[in-house]
């Protein structure tokens, strides 16, 4: 078994995927959409997922890509290797507004991360820290490794950590 | 939707009369030759898009598809950042490639999407008898994935795959490569596929 603090493999997370592990994760180009990560620093294990509308309205096919679906998902498949919902904390970043004048009615990067941020309180989920709005891309590192560390790059080339 | 062979061609047809008048309208601007390629369609899955557009920066100037379907779609004008700052500087009659983009370079690039896309539609107006207008241009100078994502965000027919025609333009002289992509709603595209097979029957 490698070591799992070198050379682990970056697992890519595209829109409406998610994984769990303790390996890294990352989200490419976050627009409005929404890169969620969930960390059991017990267990030092996570979750991440790309989440790109907040309703499903009764679809089923792609859990990941809904808030509304992915938060239980994510839940179902933490809590399954032993997470409890008292120890996991959550980060997210995105939801981020792209083109003005269009799309600003629909504003879906706020309604993603509204949509998250009322059912991580359903399922009493602390939200610890999160990059949100704005205009501007991101592309977002998830180590859960390295205490669940969340980093940042921007597209105008600013970086951050959550 | 799938399309079939004849319904391709079809499609690649219209793209291609499309973008001809796109590239006359770009090669005006440029005062040089614009070559173009022969109109692709691709397929994507969502979970994909990253993998036909990541994290480097473009410039992309989005339009609705508006007219007879008042939410056709989307069609943009994609040009690479490096691109966009050839383009715009041979535009300005600037040289230095180093330089942050402002406002001036904004809207060169607002106005030469709107051109393009203008001509574009204008000769698949024509071509199909069907208007399609484009909304006023929006512009993201960002990470690809992240502009290209959230138009598919709203699209108003949700969808794990999107159907986009592309048709790339290059300029050799400025070393400008830039691509018009359609990207539209299922019902647009099932209206401009009916068109156009009883345009070739000759209905």
């Amino acid at each position: 078994m490698p070591d799992p603090h070198t050379h682990e493999q970056t697992a890519m997370i595209g829109i409406g995927e998610y994984r769990v592990g303790s390996f890294p994760m990352m989200t490419i180009g976050l627009g409005s959409c929404i890169g969620l990560t969930l960390y059991d620093d017990s267990l030092k294990i996570g979750a991440m997922v790309h989440i790109m509308l907040p309703e499903s309205a009764g679809r089923k096919d792609r859990p990941g890509k809904y808030a509304d679906t992915a938060v239980p998902l994510l839940l179902k498949e933490l809590n399954a290797l032993g997470c409890k919902n008292r120890s996991l904390v959550a980060k997210m970043a995105g939801g981020a507004s792209m083109f003005e004048y269009f799309g600003a009615n629909l504003n879906i990067g706020e309604r993603n991360a509204d949509k998250i941020r009322a059912l991580l309180k359903e399922h009493s989920i602390r939200l610890m820290k999160e990059d949100v709005g704005g205009k501007c891309g991101r592309s977002v590192t998830f180590f859960p490794g390295n205490n669940g560390k969340v980093a940042i790059r921007r597209a105008d080339g600013t970086t951050g950590e959550l | 939707m799938k399309l079939s062979t004849v319904q391709t061609d079809a499609i690649q047809e219209l793209g291609n009369i499309g973008a001809a008048h796109a590239a006359t309208t770009l090669s005006q601007m440029l005062g040089s030759a614009v070559e173009m390629s022969v109109p692709a369609i691709k397929a994507i899955d969502i979970s994909e898009l990253g993998s036909y557009m990541g994290e480097e920066s473009a410039a992309m100037v989005a339009f609705e598809l508006q007219g007879e379907i008042p939410h056709g779609g989307y069609i943009i004008f994609y040009i690479s950042r490096e691109s966009a700052i050839r383009l715009t500087n041979t535009m300005l009659g600037l040289t230095d490639m180093n330089r942050p983009m402002n406002e001036m370079d904004e809207s060169a690039l607002l106005e030469v999407g709107n051109i393009m896309v203008s001509a574009f539609l204008d000769a698949t107006a024509e071509l199909l008898g069907f208007i399609m207008l484009p909304s006023p241009p929006s512009l993201s100078i960002d990470m690809a994935h992240a502009a290209m994502s959230s138009l598919i965000a709203q699209m108003g027919e949700e969808i794990d795959e999107v159907l986009l025609f592309s048709t790339e333009l290059v300029c050799e002289e400025h070393k400008i490569d830039s691509d018009i992509i359609m990207m539209p709603e299922n019902s647009t595209l099932a209206h401009i596929v009916e068109l156009m097979e009883n345009m070739m029957k000759g209905v």
